[in-house]
């Protein structure tokens, strides 16, 4: 067995077995348990960025002369990180709808594919309705 | 592997509640929120575009709207059932069994209740409702 | 021309005398392009070391006895074609996550405890009379689940899956597809006895979705799939009430 295997073969009862535990670094020996590591981390900075958006919104309660958007370098790095992670999870969790969505049309299902392109369809349409709000709205 | 377990087992209701919210928060945020990131946290401050939230009038013109705030509401708080139980069973996979247990489930969950209800005060004490 | 030769290192653990696991290396010819793993531990055992325990039968693909982590993968080690890892050595695991008996052989009692618990047969609320005929199926109908039958229960996707190695209480990845596959089925009628192990805390819910049950599976079942729409019925049958299947 592996080296760092916290284990010990079991005493007493019969048949004796060796019962192996898993190493705390399990997820770095294949890439794709990593990649999935990735995938269920993204939540954070996901929620830290949003946090920033709640606080965005109270500070504008206090009245225009206390509102200064904010500009710092640090939050734009901050926020280019969080998009990459927000990016990461919009593409695996759109791609697996089509693992788990499952439609039928006419008595036929759909097939995967057609439900993540749809998906991806999705997901460029709401982009493009917000991104208009944001800006299009703006002085 | 306890196979002498007297138990009977029965559909857990609440892990269905937590998984839908998780599902909803997770394809949300999915469809909608690099799109925020991108424009309020990266082209808005670096000047590229203008963006309503970078001038006080247009931001509270806009957090006015009613259906704006439904949405914030709702992309904000499914967000953290999403975030919530992602972490849970994050830190279930580093090694932190502990992380299964009921008071935990109550902590992670009753903390994104506790996001929402915040959510909830701030934008209904930001800006007025209005429809102009 | 000079005998290819090859290096298998397998697991060795003898319960009354060790105490832990340990590899055990093995040279040996690598006579033909054609030879499986499978083929260098019959090898092993019949001309180098008799004491040397796995388990196999068929030899090609269908009984699911021969499952061993092959350089950390599982594999059925009747597919996995020594080619593919020639000139490197080759390490044969018993298949993780599971108790080890003797050297390869793992105990896999909790699977078939797991396997009985979802009721693995077409369960009606009437049997028909025999003299009534049989039960018809169109092909449509059979797609439904036809993915579904082809799980050997040959436990490679239990080696794969990190909830059930961090959790053996979790019902996994086999036994759920195998439910799903006698839910889908228009004939069976059982959905209501398997639900409270499938739905319940060490049911669905615990598949955090890692995916690698349906990478390892020899057969292309994709259990993970049969998890997450297990979670997504059961969750629409609860919030939409009358969307319940009630035949």
């Amino acid at each position: 067995m592996t080296e760092g295997d916290e284990a010990e073969a079991s005493t007493g009862a019969t048949p004796r077995v060796y019962k192996p535990e898993m190493p705390r670094g399990w997820w770095l020996r294949r890439r794709h348990y990593l990649l999935y590591m990735v995938r269920e981390f993204t939540a954070v900075p996901m929620a830290l960025w949003l946090l920033w958006l709640l606080a965005e919104i109270h500070r504008a309660a206090s009245g225009p002369k206390a509102y200064y958007p904010a500009a710092s370098p640090a939050f734009i790095v901050f926020s280019v990180i969080c998009l990459g992670f927000a990016m990461y999870h919009s593409i695996t969790f759109l791609s697996l709808a089509g693992v788990i969505i499952h439609l039928k049309f006419m008595g036929k299902p759909v097939p995967p594919r057609t439900i993540v392109g749809a998906m991806f369809g999705l997901w460029l349409v709401a982009s493009v309705v917000i991104a208009a709000v944001l800006i299009g709205f703006a002085r | 592997m306890n196979h002498e377990s007297t138990k009977v087992p029965k559909p857990a209701i609440s892990h269905l509640i937590w998984w839908f919210l998780f599902a909803n928060g997770g394809g949300l945020a999915a469809l909608v929120l690099p799109v925020h990131i991108l424009v309020q946290g990266v082209l808005g401050p670096l000047g590229v575009v203008h963006v309503v939230d970078r001038n006080y009038d247009t931001w509270i013109g806009i957090l006015g709207n009613p259906i704006v705030k439904l949405y914030l509401l709702g992309l904000i708080s499914l967000a953290f059932f999403h975030f919530a139980h992602r972490l849970r069973y994050f830190l279930v996979d580093l090694g932190v069994p502990a992380a299964r247990t009921f008071p935990v489930q109550l902590i992670f969950y009753g903390g994104a209740v506790v996001v929402t209800a915040v959510t909830i005060w701030v934008l209904v004490t930001t800006a007025p409702i209005s429809f102009g | 021309m000079a005998e290819k030769r090859i290096t298998i290192r397998t697991t060795r653990f003898d319960p009354d005398k060790d105490k832990v696991p340990r590899l055990q290396s093995y040279d040996i010819p690598f006579s033909d392009d054609s030879m499986v793993v499978l083929d260098a531990l019959n090898h092993i055992k019949a001309h180098v070391d008799g004491s040397l325990s796995y388990r196999w039968s068929c030899r090609m693909g269908i009984c699911g006895s021969c499952g061993m982590m092959v350089n950390g993968v599982p594999k059925l080690t009747c597919s996995a074609f020594m080619r593919d890892y020639w000139p490197r050595s080759i390490t044969v695991e018993p298949l993780q996550n599971f108790p080890i008996v003797r050297d390869l052989v793992i105990d896999m009692e909790d699977f078939m405890h797991k396997l009985k618990s979802i009721k693995p047969w077409i369960i009606r609320k009437q049997e028909y009379p025999l003299g009534a005929g049989e039960h018809r199926q169109t092909m449509d109908q059979i797609d439904e689940f036809r993915q579904f039958s082809e799980c050997i229960n040959c436990m490679l996707c239990y080696a794969a899956c990190p909830v059930y190695g961090l959790n053996n209480e979790f019902l996994g990845p086999a036994a759920t597809a195998l439910a799903r596959r006698y839910n889908l089925d228009s004939r069976d009628q059982g959905l209501k006895d398997r639900l409270p192990v499938l739905a319940n805390s060490e049911g669905v819910w615990e598949c955090s979705f890692v995916g690698e049950c349906s990478v390892v599976c020899p057969k292309g079942v994709d259990p993970a799939k049969a998890i997450q729409q297990t979670k997504l019925d059961t969750t629409t049958r609860f919030v939409l009430p009358y969307g319940n299947r009630e035949e």
